[in-house]
């Protein structure tokens, strides 16, 4: 082999490493460019775009919590659920008069403590799969929020409450609707925050590692129940976050919230290119997949396509970016 | 290719001349298909719109739970400078901020269906209570004065169900009925059985049921068929369901009560736009309710 054909091997090699790692970004490109063909007056207008950040708030903070259970080769069904439990937890304590600063705390809390009871009930009753642990966890949050609440929905907070979901940060000069909304820079901080934990710290390392081989992980060392503990829990604040943000922007709680939301979540890590065996996946990918979805039902909501094409459109692909991921583990294999 | 230019410059236009007409938003809690109440609304509102000459845009989340999917899609509609918005809301307390965000905009917003929390928003949808009046005055004319009668309610924490629970026992007790039951059935058939199933062992003289709704009417079919009291029991129920409505051509059910599903599409398209117009409307409208017997509901079914 000579010198130049080498280098030519290693340069493909680059470019394809290049490509899988920032491709997915280029389809959301291609995504926004085609949608603003399609919709030149509104869709990068400023309230439009501010719509966008809004929107996918939520999935965005379920799919960053998914995407740590699916890099362990876990899934937490129960995300959905637990968004309306703390929904109605700390909407209730709003109307109950308790102070603000307690009210704030009470979403992500409660998330925490239903991704500890996921995590814990996992490891020490050492069930077969976490599927079964967070489908349980799923009725039984579904259960209590409904028990607590009287099925009831609450409307009206406090304005501090309010902040993380509603709040916006006035740009100047841009108009009427020239702000960021606060829930932007919430999701923004996370995604950055959870990229170096998961990069830049041995615990994250470890969390990759649980999902590409757990034997090799706990052989090596790894304390891998008190990693799946840390993950499920970690998965449960993001969903409490989630409730904190969805009451902000609703000014309101409602038990019905949430439902179904675990599979927008885990159908975002999938399109972002994540394993759904573990292991493998990144942040930025993650981010791509919230974004290719909410661009996509943002953009047939602004040309009137009904939400049935927008369900048919998502379900192609989720199946389109597991099969782009098959061609492509094919083709590692055979270089 | 040319195939696709052609069909992307059709859909910029098509944009382009969308902007210049008026634009009216129906925002629908669930699809009009697969569900024949929202298919009307639908229907009616589309008419209007061609009759008035304005472009009619309806949109609905795929679920009647999905609330944050609703609010997604009127988000995405205001982004679009529409003039005018008749919104069901899937729950009145979450869709106060957007439809605030609409009022502030200068669009014209009516509640349809289901009336929301927002102050100063017209309601336009069918009376609950005047409609319960409906059936149970049919029970006064075709029940001998005096006889036992029995109320199902729905969920009687929603205005729903309160409103056609009130308007039930008020007309019964104001013909003379001895109303000597009135329970809770949450709106559910299996619920509802159940509780005839009990009314009916202590009071087996009874003679009509109010059913809050057509499930729940069905429900109490079962059980005064169980009860061998067939043809004894007058039962009328709300909503005029197909199933209902088979049920009242069978002589199980004597009679159901009917809203008008087209008027409240057609009246929220005109009331929305008057209210953009700037003129004066009333804060409640009554889109009507009509009484379903065994001669009309051949056009139910």
């Amino acid at each position: 082999m000579t010198e130049s054909s080498s280098e030519a091997i290693s340069r493909r090699f680059e470019v394809g490493r290049v490509v899988e790692r920032y491709g997915i970004i280029g389809v959301v490109i291609i995504m926004a460019l085609l949608l603003y063909a399609l919709q030149p007056e509104y869709f990068f207008s400023i309230q439009n775009v501010t719509n966008i950040l809004r929107q996918i708030a939520l999935n965005a903070l379920l799919a960053i919590g998914m995407f740590l259970v699916i890099l362990t080769a876990g899934i937490d069904l129960s995300v959905g659920s637990v968004l309306a439990l703390a929904m109605m937890s700390l909407t209730m304590a709003n109307a109950d008069g308790v102070a603000w600063p307690i009210v704030v705390l009470i979403g992500p809390l409660v998330g925490i403590a239903c991704g500890a009871v996921n995590g814990l009930g996992l490891t020490l009753l050492r069930l077969p799969h976490p599927f079964i642990m967070t489908l349980g966890t799923l009725n039984v949050a579904r259960g209590l929020t409904n028990l607590i609440s009287g099925g009831r929905p609450i409307s009206g907070l406090y304005r501090e409450v309010r902040y993380l979901g509603a709040g916006q940060i006035p740009v100047p000069g841009l108009g009427e609707f020239g702000a960021i909304p606060v829930s932007a820079v919430v999701i923004l901080l996370a995604y950055v925050g959870i990229a170096y934990f998961l990069n830049r710290t041995s615990i994250g390392r470890h969390i990759f590692a649980i999902g590409g081989n757990p034997q090799a992980a706990r052989v090596s060392g790894i304390n891998v129940d008190r990693m799946l503990v840390l993950v499920y829990t970690l998965c449960g604040f993001f969903a409490g976050l989630a409730a904190l943000l969805l009451a902000g922007r609703t000014d309101s709680g409602f038990p019905n919230a949430g439902i179904g939301a675990e599979l927008d979540a885990i159908a975002a890590v999938i399109i972002g290119g994540a394993s759904f065996f573990g292991g493998r996946g990144t942040v930025l990918g993650v981010f791509a997949g919230v974004l290719i979805m909410g661009l996509l039902r943002n953009g047939l909501n602004l040309m009137d396509v009904s939400v049935f094409w927008q369900q048919l459109l998502i379900g192609l692909i989720i199946i389109l970016a597991v099969y782009i991921d098959v061609l492509r583990r094919r083709a590692a294999v055979r270089t | 290719m040319k195939k696709v230019i052609a069909l992307t410059t059709a859909m910029l236009m098509g944009s382009v001349f969308a902007a210049n007409a008026t634009t009216v938003v129906v925002a629908m809690k669930g699809p009009g298909s697969g569900n024949p109440f929202w298919a009307a609304v639908q229907a009616g509102a589309e008419a209007k719109g061609k009759e008035l000459g304005v472009n009619v845009v309806v949109v609905a989340p795929p679920e009647e739970s999905d609330i944050q999917g609703q609010i997604n899609l009127v988000e995405d509609q205001l982004a679009k400078k529409i003039d005018a918005l008749a919104i069901a809301p899937t729950d009145p307390n979450a869709l106060k901020p957007v439809v605030d965000e609409a009022i502030k905009q200068g669009v014209g917003v009516v509640f349809i269906d289901t009336k929301g929390i927002n102050e100063g928003v017209t309601f336009i949808g069918t009376n609950n209570e005047v409609g319960a009046k409906l059936g149970a005055d049919y029970i006064c004319k075709n029940v001998p004065k005096g006889s036992e009668v029995a109320i199902l309610q729905g969920i009687i924490t929603q205005s729903t169900g309160k409103a056609r629970a009130d308007g039930a026992h008020n007309e019964l007790t104001a013909c003379g009925m001895n109303v000597v039951a009135e329970q809770p059935a949450d709106w559910d058939t299996g619920k509802a059985q159940s509780a005839t199933e009990n009314i009916l062992t202590g009071h087996p003289k009874l003679a009509a049921i109010f059913a809050s709704n057509d499930n729940m009417a069905l429900g109490a079919v079962q059980a005064v068929k169980a009860a061998n009291m067939a043809g004894k029991v007058t039962i009328v129920g709300f909503d005029a369901n197909p199933n209902a409505a088979a049920a009242v051509l069978a002589g199980d059910m004597a009679a159901t009560v009917a809203q008008a599903p087209k008027n409240i599409g057609a009246f929220g398209v005109e009331n929305a736009l008057k209210v953009k117009k700037g003129e004066k409307i009333d804060p409640v409208i009554d889109t009507g309710t009509v009484l379903v017997t065994k001669e009309n509901a051949k056009d139910y079914k």
